[in-house]
């Protein structure tokens, strides 16, 4: 499969599993699209940890230094999957995956490159010594423990955005 | 037929269960739903050849299971896990009773776990005063209503939006509401809370890696993740046929379950867990504890029933039986219901207390269709037939009547003079017998298809 119809894949199928997918064509639109996205949120989390993350200008008034009190968290993906439509996120580098986790609204930046085709070249690549927590996100948190009914962010996000760039 | 008292009361649960007009249409709204979406799901995939390489990697820990299971105690330890091998139910308890003990804690969050189901681990707890709070939607619902699981994969599907509303009205003290959107709300709030203040989590394994020592937990809520993360001690609990030999095998059962059980390409979230935090990380509990329980499948594994362990617990046996359908899994009694948990029951539990639920089978083949590692139900249902009645589980009078029409099926000439007789008695029987069930037979006839053929 080439590139191109790997990331097309990959956005295809995060809109399946409920994510809003937003593609740019360069690093440079992030910010305008995340001032965008995150206009409704009061307090923001972002590790700060990959260069994508320090290069993102975010309002200093709305960060938090505390995911438990965010509404929203930005960060970048460890990696991504095609077939899927997930996002992979682990605890290298000092993330607490867990942040993600906790806030109503995700956003996740992912580069072209970070997106694997299929769930084996992932796990494939690992090796026998994987970090603490990986986590592969697919879509918002949801339930259909009443009825069938789909419910959407009982413990997790409610909204999880994909931003390709 | 006469059960012995140890048995389940099926017969009794199922005649409950089908005048229930409420629990019909819950069922048939859920396992319903359920099967399409997993026809969809299906219907795209090579399923027959990602079956046979999951049935193959399945069966080839099954062929070295003690191998694999020393493998991975190895790994989870080297990761920084404790491993605690267990032999049955109730050491297990009394492990995880000691570690909460051991730290003083009196509260626990709670990740859905069939094995701990298994074990009757809540009871336990509670009985020692650990308060356990059910994490997944809809195990809080049934933990707040005193109730077991009736699916194992949706616990609380037994129960329609209006009798939740009423509960949480009721035992939560909240305003009546009969919109699941409001409800999980709710419970979102008040489990926020305890995420945060509970010093342990418990969670269950859908898969554990031998080569890596991971345990990989798979929700679509969110709440094993809370569970594994927020609170500072993770204990893990989980039967030792969970485990795939390296993390590269995983695609090949991920593919398969999520799609088998709710009809999902994936899972919302999947964790896989390598022991505890290291040095410079933010994630991760502090402490980990893997209690690996045996719980007779060490034997399971070396006798005719050994393909059972093959299971990954995806619960589209229970979505296709009619049995499942109708009668919903409480009828059961047991910790698994519908066809995996007629054996799972009887290899676990004994023929002695599993027997009766061998009627709620029609050996339709249905549930071997379905399974995604292609564990033989059918086969295993049938035999397990076979084995109640040489085990003498079956009514003196079932026995009589089998044994008559046996003698009298190998004979041309009494099997004839007993087809004349019941056409020449069928009005007698008629107004002397239970009419209803014998309005359902066929009448007999006087020209019977082989005196019409030969």
């Amino acid at each position: 499969m080439t590139r191109g119809k790997i990331i097309d894949l990959f956005i295809d199928n995060t809109a399946k599993a409920a994510a809003e997918p937003v593609r740019i064509s360069s690093s440079d639109e992030l910010n305008g699209v995340l001032a965008r996205i995150l206009a409704g949120s009061d307090l923001i989390f972002c590790p700060f940890v990959t260069e994508q993350e320090k290069a993102i200008k975010l309002s200093p008034d709305k960060l938090t230094r505390d995911y438990t009190a965010a509404s929203a968290c930005v960060e970048e993906v460890f990696a991504a999957v095609a077939e899927t439509g997930s996002l992979v996120w682990t605890s290298q580098g000092g993330k607490p995956v867990q942040a993600g986790l906790v806030c109503t609204h995700h956003v996740a930046m992912v580069s072209e490159e970070s997106i694997h085709e299929t769930l084996d070249d992932f796990f494939s690549s690992l090796g026998d010594s994987p970090p603490t927590n990986i986590t592969l996100e697919t879509g918002p948190s949801r339930t259909g423990d009443i009825e069938m009914t789909l419910t959407i962010g009982v413990h997790g996000p409610s909204r999880l955005t994909v931003i390709v760039f | 037929m006469s059960d012995p008292v140890t048995g389940v009361p099926f017969r009794a649960n199922a005649i409950r269960a089908l005048s229930d007009s409420a629990l019909r249409a819950a069922m048939r709204n859920a396992t319903e739903t359920f099967a399409t979406k997993r026809a969809e799901t299906v219907s795209a995939v090579p399923l027959e050849e990602w079956r046979d390489q999951a049935s193959d990697l399945r069966l080839r820990v099954l062929d070295h299971l003690s191998d694999y299971v020393d493998l991975f105690e190895r790994n989870a330890t080297r990761a920084g896990a404790k491993v605690h091998r267990t032999e049955g139910a109730k050491e297990a308890r009394e492990i995880i009773a000691s570690i909460l003990r051991g730290h003083g804690i009196a509260k626990v969050v709670k990740s859905k776990s069939m094995i701990s189901e298994e074990i009757h681990l809540n009871d336990f707890l509670q009985k020692q005063g650990v308060k356990v709070v059910e994490t997944d939607f809809g195990e809080y619902i049934i933990q707040i209503a005193g109730e077991g699981p009736s699916h194992i994969i949706a616990p609380a599907i037994h129960k329609d939006r209006r009798q939740v509303g009423k509960l949480f009205a009721e035992k939560l003290g909240c305003e009546y509401s009969d919109d699941p959107m409001v409800l999980a709300a709710i419970a979102k709030k008040i489990l926020r809370k305890e995420f945060f203040s509970a010093k342990a989590g418990i969670s269950g394994a859908n898969f554990a890696i031998a080569d890596s020592g991971s345990i990989v937990l798979v929700t679509n809520e969110g709440n094993g993740r809370m569970c594994t993360s927020i609170p500072p001690v993770h204990i893990a609990v989980l039967s030792i046929e969970k485990i795939v030999p390296s993390l590269s095998d995983l695609p090949k059962f991920i593919r398969l379950l999520p799609r088998s059980a709710t009809g999902q390409i994936l899972s919302s979230y999947m964790s896989v867990i390598t022991g505890t935090r290291k040095p410079g990380e933010s994630t991760g509990a502090e402490e980990m504890h893997v209690v690996l329980l045996d719980n007779g499948r060490s034997e399971i594994v070396k006798g005719e029933y050994r393909e059972m362990l093959k299971c990954i617990r995806c619960g589209a046996c229970l979505n296709a039986c009619p049995v499942y359908r109708l009668v919903g899994g409480h009828a059961y009694d047991s910790t698994y219901p519908g066809p995996m948990g007629i054996v799972l029951t009887a290899l676990l539990d004994g023929m002695e207390r599993a027997h009766p639920l061998l009627d709620a089978t029609t050996l339709c083949g249905a549930c071997g269709d379905v399974c995604p590692v292609k564990v033989p139900l059918p086969r295993l249902l049938h035999s397990l037939r076979e084995q109640r009645v040489e085990k003498g589980f079956t009514s003196r009078l079932e026995q009589m009547g089998m044994a008559g029409f046996g003698m009298v099926a190998q004979s041309s000439s009494l099997f004839n003079l007993g087809q004349a007789a019941a056409h020449l008695l069928w009005p007698i029987a008629r107004k002397i017998g239970p009419k209803d069930s014998l309005d359902r037979i066929p009448r007999p006839v006087s020209k019977t298809f082989r005196k019409i053929v030969s």
